[in-house]
């Protein structure tokens, strides 16, 4: 069969046959199926995505909630550290406070007889004022002489006592007096 | 508008119109059923292409067409998508030699729209024309088939609820492609002499070439199954007068067979060559 034979034809003319169009513009219908087909693909795309972030968003609330619980209890006990440590460090602070006030209060027990004993000593100092110290003494059995001794001792240890006052009631001895520290 | 769209997104815009005769008939019919007829005198025969181009049902039916077309339309209506049809004419037509007529890239066009412009003062408003250039000389083949028979055809297969998507004459296209093998087989070498004798359903056409020219040309229509003694008598002048060694070539088709052999048998006394194929008919309309 030879293939650029064309079968004349001599039916009735038609005026309004269509000519076909050329073929490169075949584009357009490809164009239009391919965005068609990329819009269908982003448009699925994009709904799974936002799926799984709403997924992962979920579980980053889910973790955060988690994480912030674990905190607030990491908080908890992190207060709960710094209140045992501020009351360490009060303790080591009183106890290093209390240190220079050992020899005096070693020196007063060892001033006095066996006889007479000591009921209370107290040293107070003030936080403005840590030179000076406050001496309260109660004792059963003593007597002036042995006051004596006591103010003998601390002036020893560098002590001067200021506006010294005693009260006795039968055989209990009070005694005040403000300590303050000689550096010289 | 809308229809316009509509057809560039399905690419229907890129097909060619089904009734665009520019265009060969399986590219218009690409996967769709089509039915092909050829119109005798007294009868009609009829083949359909199916939807993966093979020839299917066939059939013949005797009566003129109005007859036929009115028992056999249902059954032709089912053979076609659309009811697009290709119909041979096989009578009421005349080929004749022509020379120095107009070739232009859209001269078959202009023969259907404008065949004066064409024929110059050969036209007759009563004809419909087709024609066919020799390759190396002026001569044409000129096909002149009645008005009123193509429209008579187009009418009743309308009726029917068939689109003719082509009306030609089985014979002309026969003899065309016949010359077009020849001429294609001489690969660009002129072919001095040959006698070219094509037969369809009772119609026959001799053409006779000397010396690369076209020297003589006898057609007669609708002779009929006993037309034989008559097809002889157009053939043998022809024959006769070709200088001893011509090659002489024979197409033909039909459902007569009879007429066929007997034609041949002639024929063969002159060692002419058959170049007749199965269906050629059918597929020389309906897939070019």
């Amino acid at each position: 069969m030879s293939k650029n034979f064309l079968c004349h034809d001599f039916k009735s003319p038609r005026t309004d046959i269509s000519r076909r169009l050329p073929g490169t513009m075949k584009i357009v219908p490809i164009l239009f199926y391919g965005v068609l087909a990329m819009s269908a693909y982003f448009g699925i795309r994009d709904i799974t995505d936002l799926k799984s972030a709403d997924a992962e968003r979920l579980a980053s609330v889910a973790k955060k909630t988690e994480i912030e619980a674990a905190k607030t209890k990491l908080d908890l006990e992190r207060i709960q550290i710094e209140t045992e440590q501020f009351r360490g460090e009060g303790l080591a602070k009183w106890v290093e406070g209390t240190r220079s006030l050992q020899p005096a209060t070693v020196a007063i027990a060892r001033s006095v007889p066996p006889e007479v004993s000591i009921n209370e000593l107290f040293f107070e100092r003030s936080a403005d004022l840590p030179a000076q110290v406050s001496l309260t003494l109660r004792m059963t059995n003593g007597g002036p002489s042995d006051l004596a001794k006591i103010e003998d001792t601390l002036r020893r240890l560098r002590y001067r006592s200021h506006s010294p006052q005693q009260q006795r009631q039968g055989e209990l001895v009070e005694y005040h007096s403000m300590l303050v520290w000689q550096d010289q | 508008m809308l229809p316009d769209i509509k057809s560039v997104l399905t690419f229907a815009a890129f097909r060619p119109d089904a009734d665009d005769p520019e265009i060969s008939w399986n590219t218009r019919f690409e996967g769709t059923k089509t039915l092909l007829l050829n119109v005798s005198r007294s009868h009609v025969s009829w083949r359909s292409y199916n939807r993966r181009g093979k020839l299917d049902a066939s059939g013949t039916s005797e009566g003129d067409l109005a007859e036929v077309t009115s028992q056999n339309a249902e059954e032709w209506r089912s053979l076609s998508d659309g009811g697009w049809c290709a119909v041979s004419l096989n009578n009421r037509f005349i080929i004749s030699l022509e020379s120095n007529i107009m070739r232009a890239d859209n001269c078959s066009q202009l023969l259907r729209t404008n065949p004066r412009s064409v024929l110059g003062p050969k036209y007759d408003r009563g004809k419909r024309y087709a024609i066919y250039h020799h390759p190396d000389s002026p001569a044409s083949m000129l096909l002149a088939c009645e008005d009123s028979m193509v429209k008579v055809t187009e009418d009743v297969l309308r009726g029917a609820g068939l689109k003719p998507g082509r009306v030609c004459c089985g014979l002309f296209a026969m003899m065309e492609h016949a010359l077009i093998s020849i001429y294609s087989s001489q690969r660009g070498q002129p072919v001095p002499s040959l006698v070219l004798i094509a037969a369809c359903e009772g119609s026959v056409a001799a053409l006779a070439q000397q010396d690369g020219q076209w020297r003589d040309l006898r057609c007669r229509s609708g002779l009929g199954p006993e037309g034989i003694e008559t097809a002889l008598q157009i053939i043998s002048p022809l024959v006769a007068k070709a200088p001893p060694g011509t090659p002489v070539f024979f197409v033909s088709d039909g459902q007569d067979q009879r007429f066929r052999k007997d034609l041949m048998d002639q024929l063969e006394r002159v060692g002419a060559r058959d170049l007749t194929q199965d269906d050629l008919l059918w597929k020389v309309i309906g897939s070019h």
